[in-house]
């Protein structure tokens, strides 16, 4: 992104992203610095800003770390204790390091109904995992989801930031390959 | 009371109650004299999440069960608690939260005082139609002194609420969620709050359990009886647990002027504590150089015999009872010794957040009011005694004193409950009962006098301080010796300017304020 | 048109009718396609006149309770005496349901209008669009059509010269289904678990951090842009007396042609399920259909013809809901798909009243036991004493919606249990 980020973007980035560059600490450079400032800006309390942030370590380092929690929770006024009570909440927050793409595959109802637990099976033997685990090679995190929202396309898988639709059994090994 | 403008009247199971417009179900059928059961409800915590869903009662008119810890009292309304739907719907959460409980009642603190397990007794079924493997999620620890059993617990969050509404710090939190929530602290984080330990009171199960109180007594092995917490001048209102004349636990005892629904950790402790020392348990004179054990009849006729009306100095301690200081009081004047001191030690001031009024304070001691309305002289350190001259010493004032405290008096009066090395020194020991021991009265940091009861036996013939000095006093021709705590207090307080009208049988539970005039506090002003 | 199909029976709306068109998803393009008429109209109508046109249009909440949305911003104070707030609920994440992402995904100016408009109508000053967390690609999309929208002097100060001021924020949520649930999604918007809270106090009093609120559907505010350019006549041209307008149909499961369809409220399932989405793709026959996102009674093929409006499912046993009716044909393993309907549930319980903590996965554990073949008839009365003590119980509706598809199937497919458990 050449532009500066709007601070009405600021709480909408993706937070699954591929493109890591992970980093211990969140706010020691200007980038940090500059992602809280906007985000927080955008309401009332510094409270809200807690989700946006959460999912700001987790677009840096992949993962949201006991570290990065005490550091949100200074710079935004909360104890440790609850910003790890509201990470544990939802689901997205990755609480262990995951592989570079994760993998999720949408097995609720309507994929359930499209063979979406054949092609949750399928990932899981073309990366040689099991369920959660990181593949040898750092690449792959399998993991099954509950609805992604994309029923009318079901098989939905979604891959970081990306929706794969109408995904079969058949079609797991070019999806992979297309992963880098 | 309240404007009767503001009063609703509603029935509740067939009985019908006014009550202050706002005032919910749950506490109108309080008024009813009927008991809703409930879990997450608590009175002394502000937030009401209404989440435990126990609480459900039948409101004519409603379609749905309504949650009676929040739901307003309204005009007319009829209101059922134990109706075929209220009762199902209690039985199905008590079978719910039965789902994944281990059953270890055989081995939980909290049996016999459960929530869980009352209501499981008086709503629940005999058999589980639970056929899948219970989730298992084991002990941690949230605090150095508190464990936490998750599989006890019933994520009522009432701790969590606690730590968040009442001590302000939000450092227990709800991990996780839906069926897989539990309680949890941040790692490397454990509470270190000052007044910590009131989320094991709180918890209505067996999920929250002080460390030094694990499988050290049944609820039904224990006695209780409600005291004064010694900790501090603040008087917290306590019951205390004993089992087989051990003092094994304290917990808080409601009162709204006082301490709420709380106490401190540092008060916790000062009883169980006080469990140790070399106890006074005999009378002792000093006859041909040596102390030796002497029945209350001799030894106070010897002591009246010997003591002499010649002046000399006199400490107290702050922990003692207001009947022990008056009549100890009496006999120094009766000795011509004028003042006499007190020391208190001094501690960091904690505020609970969430109640404001109730602090640890600073003086930590449950009676310097009352030491100061009886005549003794705040001071640092210990009277210096002139050679040959009398010493009185009331209570554990010698504990930290040198070994050879006391040696040069001519009379050494030692009246107290344990045996410091100075108490070597002298003339006669009165073996005086412990404040746990005995009935009595403190007078708190704002002058609030407060009864506590006798929790343990005295070791001995240890008496309570003011039986034995009223007899000493009759020997000395000092008014008739009193056999009844009402009447030492009546004494006291008929000779006690800012404690005029104040009857024993008056003070109660709550305890009765001092006063303004001869207030020690507005006395200094 | 519908996406990715379309079908003669649907009416193309501004709801609908740029589905797919990429045009529309920048403002320039959005504003050759006519976007952006309304606002200016809105701007110079009294607020409490446009809640009067939308309360006259009968516009109903999309997100599935089909509330009246005209008298929800009724209940907002008509004197400010500080900030109001208004939250789109853009949290889809019913099973079944998949509409918003698409109003999302290609026309959020539409949306974006919707919300200024309704925000002026109850006097927000800030527009919260609390999108879930998995919608990082949609979600991107409104994100930039924002920040345009702020560039082109459609948000933010002074609007389009008016001299009202409004501000717009794109929120991620990040895997949570309860945060679709009106108080949930506020306690997600503050920074909290999205747990659901007691009301009173409700949202209009007290909502996001203290203050009135409003929380609307996406596709609610994305049909009020019309409303206001067109009337209230114009838009009861469509639908029942009770169900006015359109609706967006999001159909998936054993269909030839799923996905999003614009059709009229009252529109014949049947014809919803055999006409606009051909049937089975394979030709076998239906047998059995969750009309309104997993939250609602299963209906059998026997049923299906009924009026697909809010009043004409209720009658037929079954709810509206978001108007996405998953299909089952009949090779489906009925106490397969509830127990995976029962799973989501499970998963997505806050946990914070019991019934629906344990309730829940109690239910997807006795079923997975059933489907295995380790069931017994007593695990069928367990279910329905469940269903009895799931319903109503509990601070929001979640525990209801597993009750509502499993106490239909149990009533209508207990053969199927049955076989299982005699199996």
């Amino acid at each position: 992104m050449t532009r500066p980020l709007h601070p009405a973007a600021a709480s909408a980035q993706p937070f699954q992203v591929a493109d890591l560059r992970p980093t211990e600490r969140l706010f020691e450079d200007p980038e940090g610095q500059d992602r809280l400032e906007k985000v927080v800006s955008r309401y009332p309390e510094k409270r809200a800003a807690l989700l946006p942030m959460l999912g700001y370590a987790q677009e840096r380092n992949g993962w949201i770390s006991d570290e990065n929690m005490a550091e949100i929770a200074g710079a935004l006024e909360l104890t440790p204790a609850y910003v790890r009570s509201v990470a544990t909440f939802y689901t997205m927050y990755n609480r262990h390091p995951v592989g570079r793409h994760l993998i999720q595959v949408c097995t609720c109802i309507s994929c359930h109904l499209n063979e979406g637990q054949e092609v949750f099976e399928q990932f899981l033997s073309e990366t040689g995992t099991r369920a959660g685990e990181i593949s040898e090679d750092g690449r792959y995190t399998v993991i099954e989801a509950e609805c992604l929202g994309a029923c009318g396309f079901a098989t939905a898988v979604q891959v970081n930031d990306r929706y794969f639709e109408n995904v079969t059994p058949d079609k797991v090994p070019a999806i992979l390959d297309e992963l880098d | 009371m309240s404007d009767a403008a503001n009063q609703i009247t509603l029935t509740i199971d067939g009985v019908e109650v006014s009550v202050a417009a706002g005032t919910t179900l749950l506490q109108a059928a309080e008024h009813a004299g009927v008991v809703v059961p409930h879990y997450c409800y608590h009175p002394g915590i502000p937030s009401r999440p209404a989440q435990c869903r126990m609480c459900l009662v039948e409101i004519e008119g409603q379609p749905k069960l309504q949650p009676s810890c929040v739901f307003p009292a309204g005009e007319g309304m009829v209101v059922h608690t134990t109706s075929e739907a209220a009762e199902k719907a209690r039985q199905s959460v008590i079978e719910f939260l039965l789902l994944n409980h281990p059953l270890d009642c055989p081995i939980c603190d909290a049996a016999g005082q459960c929530m869980l397990q009352d209501y499981a007794f008086e709503t629940g079924q005999l058999r589980s139609r639970y056929a899948e493997a219970k989730m298992v999620l084991g002990r941690d620890r949230v605090a150095d002194d508190i464990l936490y059993f998750g599989d006890r617990c019933i994520v009522c969050t009432r701790c969590v609420r606690f730590m968040e509404d009442i001590a302000g710090d939000n450092a227990l939190v709800v991990a996780q969620r839906g069926h897989k929530a539990y309680i949890d602290t941040f790692p490397g984080r454990d509470l270190d709050h000052a007044f910590r330990g009131n989320i094991v009171d709180v918890c209505p199960v067996g999920a929250l359990v002080h460390e030094d109180f694990v499988f050290k007594a049944r609820a039904w092995d224990m006695d209780a009886a409600p005291g004064i917490c010694p900790g501090c001048s603040t008087g917290c209102n306590i019951e205390i647990n004993v089992k087989e004349n051990q003092v094994v636990r304290t917990k808080p005892r409601l009162n709204t002027e006082v301490n709420s629904y709380w106490m401190c950790d540092h008060g916790r402790r000062v009883l169980v504590m006080a469990n140790r020392g070399v106890r006074a348990e005999a009378p002792m004179i000093r006859r041909a150089g040596e102390l030796e054990p002497a029945s209350w009849n001799e030894a106070l006729a010897w002591v009246a015999e010997e003591l002499g009306g010649s002046g000399g100095v006199a400490v107290a301690s702050a922990s003692v009872s207001n009947e022990a200081l008056f009549y100890t009081r009496t006999l120094l004047n009766h000795l011509g010794i004028e003042g006499g001191t007190f020391e208190v030690e001094e501690g960091a001031e904690v505020t609970l957040a969430g109640f404001p009024k109730l602090k640890l304070r600073a003086e930590r001691a449950p009676n310097a009011t009352g030491a100061a309305l009886h005549g003794y002289r705040r001071s640092e350190g210990l009277p210096e005694v002139v050679d040959g001259a009398s010493l009185v010493v009331l209570g554990d004032a010698l504990a930290e004193a040198p070994a050879d405290y006391g040696a040069n008096a001519g009379f050494f009066l030692y009246i107290g409950s344990h045996l410091p090395p100075a108490a070597g020194n002298a003339t006669a020991i009165l073996p005086a009962a412990a404040v746990p021991e005995m009935e009595g009265t403190f007078v708190n940091y704002e002058g609030r006098v407060q009864r506590f009861h006798r929790a343990l036996r005295s070791p001995g013939v240890a008496r309570p301080a003011w039986m034995f000095l009223s007899r000493l006093l009759e020997h000395l021709g000092e008014g008739t010796g009193v056999r009844e705590i009402g009447d030492a207090f009546g004494v006291m307080a008929a000779g006690t300017e800012a404690m005029q009208g104040l009857t024993w049988g008056g003070l109660g539970l709550r305890g009765e304020l001092l006063s303004e005039a001869g207030h020690p506090a507005v006395a200094a002003e | 048109m519908g996406y990715p199909y379309s079908h003669d029976l649907e009416v193309g709306t501004l709801l609908s009718r740029h589905l797919g068109d990429e045009k529309a998803r920048t403002l320039a393009g959005w504003k050759e396609l006519g976007g952006y008429a309304s606002l200016p109209k809105a701007l110079e109508m009294d607020p409490d006149a446009i809640t009067e046109v939308v309360k006259e249009s009968g516009l109903r909440g999309r997100g599935g309770a089909g509330f009246p949305t005209g008298v929800k911003w009724s209940f907002m104070p008509k004197e400010p005496n500080g900030p109001h707030y208004l939250c789109c609920n853009a949290d889809e994440s019913e099973p079944g349901a998949f509409k918003d992402r698409e109003i999302l995904r290609w026309v959020p100016h539409l949306l974006i209008e919707g919300c200024l408009i309704a925000a002026r109508a109850i006097r927000a000053e800030h527009v919260y669009i609390y999108v879930r967390g998995e919608f990082f690609p949609f979600s991107g999309i409104v994100r930039d059509a924002v920040v345009e929208a702020y560039e082109g002097g459609y948000v933010g100060e002074d609007i389009l010269g008016s001299g009202w001021n409004c501000d717009v924020t794109v929120h991620l949520g990040a895997g949570a289904y309860i945060a679709g649930e009106e108080t949930g999604l506020m306690s997600s918007l503050m920074g909290g678990r999205a747990e659901p809270w007691i009301k009173p106090p409700f949202p209009a009093q007290s909502g996001v951090f203290g203050r009135p609120t409003t929380v609307n559907n996406v596709e609610t505010l994305a049909a009020v842009p019309m409303i206001v350019a067109e009337g209230a006549d114009w838009y009861r041209q469509w639908g029942t007396e009770k169900s006015p307008g359109t609706k967006l149909w999001c159909c998936s499961g054993h269909l030839q042609r799923p996905g999003t369809y614009e059709l009229p409220l009252g529109v014949n399932l049947s014809d919803v399920i055999y006409e606009v989405c051909g049937g089975d793709p394979n030709g076998k026959k239906i047998k059995a259909v969750i009309p309104g996102g997993s939250s609602t009674a299963i209906l059998t093929a026997d049923e299906l013809d009924c009026s697909g409006c809010y009043e004409g499912l209720a009658e037929a046993g079954s709810a509206l809901g978001t108007a996405s009716p998953i299909v089952m044909n009949e090779d489906t393993n009925i106490v397969q798909a509830m127990r995976r309907v029962a799973q989501f549930y499970a998963h997505e319980s806050c946990g914070q009243c019991v019934q629906c903590r344990e309730g829940t996965s109690w239910t997807a554990k006795i079923l997975q036991r059933i489907e295995e073949g380790d069931g017994t008839f007593e695990d069928l009365d367990t279910l329905y004493h469940l269903c009895e003590q799931m319903t109503g119980r509990t601070i929001c509706p979640l525990a209801d919606s597993v009750v509502f598809p499993l106490r239909s199937s149990l009533d209508k497919f207990r053969d199927e249990y049955e076989a299982l458990i005699e199996r």
